[in-house]
């Protein structure tokens, strides 16, 4: 029987529109079932990919349709990896700013929850913008 | 691609709304579309019931907030019931909790809402 890899990783290109949002949602849940998290927790991977994904698609390419949003998913035994990649307008990590969940329920407001969500539901969500491409990181780490 | 269907039926003066499948950015103008109808019909009693709802991202909660305020100031108000638990952990991480009544079944919620209903403007 061949020795399973410590590491190993696969990786889904979508073109940039939301009606492909259920297909890497449910495709994040399996992956994250299979390293080994538990329902509730993969249930959470699965937000936090719609998330990264939905921010891809509506402010990084401003609902561009004929863009390409990629995805790896990585198992390195430790955790459960999640890079996205793409081509439009990224952020860097120092201008993510989390809403206060407090404030906001004082002061409701529309938007602005998506990042609050990935960063509660993943262990480390990280951004990073070069010259030809950006990426968001979020990885969940097993038990 | 059938990713939401819902349901909007009346139970006195309550409106019940049952989403079925995903809220999410791909499908949030219909569930607001829905939400929407029901306001602008002069029904503010709404009530989410949530027990097919497999989960709504923050574009969902985002449609539900852009509608509180206006719900509110007419005297009605949104209530959920029947949560599933990635729902509920969604609702409550964010504390949206505390600014919802949530119930645990359809029933108690319909007793929650005042019998008479809000006054329309």
């Amino acid at each position: 029987m061949r020795a399973v890899p410590e590491a190993s990783e696969f990786r889904l290109v979508i073109p940039s529109q939301t009606r492909y949002l259920n297909l890497v949602t449910g495709l994040a849940k399996r992956a994250a079932l299979v390293s080994g998290l538990d329902d509730p927790t993969a249930a959470k991977v699965s937000i936090a990919v719609d998330e990264a994904v939905t921010n891809v698609i509506l402010h990084a390419y401003h609902g561009a349709e004929d863009k390409s949003v990629e995805l790896e998913i990585r198992f390195t035994g430790q955790a459960l990896e999640i890079h996205i990649w793409h081509t439009g307008h990224g952020i860097r990590q120092d201008q993510v700013h989390l809403p206060d969940p407090k404030e906001y329920v004082k002061h409701p407001r529309k938007g602005g929850l998506g990042l609050l969500l990935m960063s509660r539901f993943m262990d480390e969500v990280r951004f990073e913008d070069s010259e030809d491409r950006s990426e968001c990181c979020m990885i969940k780490k097993l038990a | 691609m059938g990713d939401l269907s819902i349901v909007v039926r009346e139970a006195g003066p309550v409106s019940v709304v049952e989403p079925k499948g995903f809220i999410n950015a791909h499908t949030v103008r219909q569930f607001e579309c829905a939400l929407e109808e029901i306001v602008q019909a002069g029904r503010y009693a709404i009530l989410l019931n949530c027990r097919q709802l497999s989960y709504i991202s923050s574009a969902g909660l985002g449609a539900i907030m852009g509608l509180i305020e206006t719900v509110r100031e007419r005297g009605g108000d949104i209530q959920l019931c029947n949560l599933q638990e990635n729902v509920y952990a969604i609702f409550d991480t964010l504390g949206f909790t505390q600014l919802y009544k949530v119930h645990p079944e359809e029933e108690a919620a319909l007793q929650a809402f005042p019998a008479q209903p809000p006054v329309q403007s």
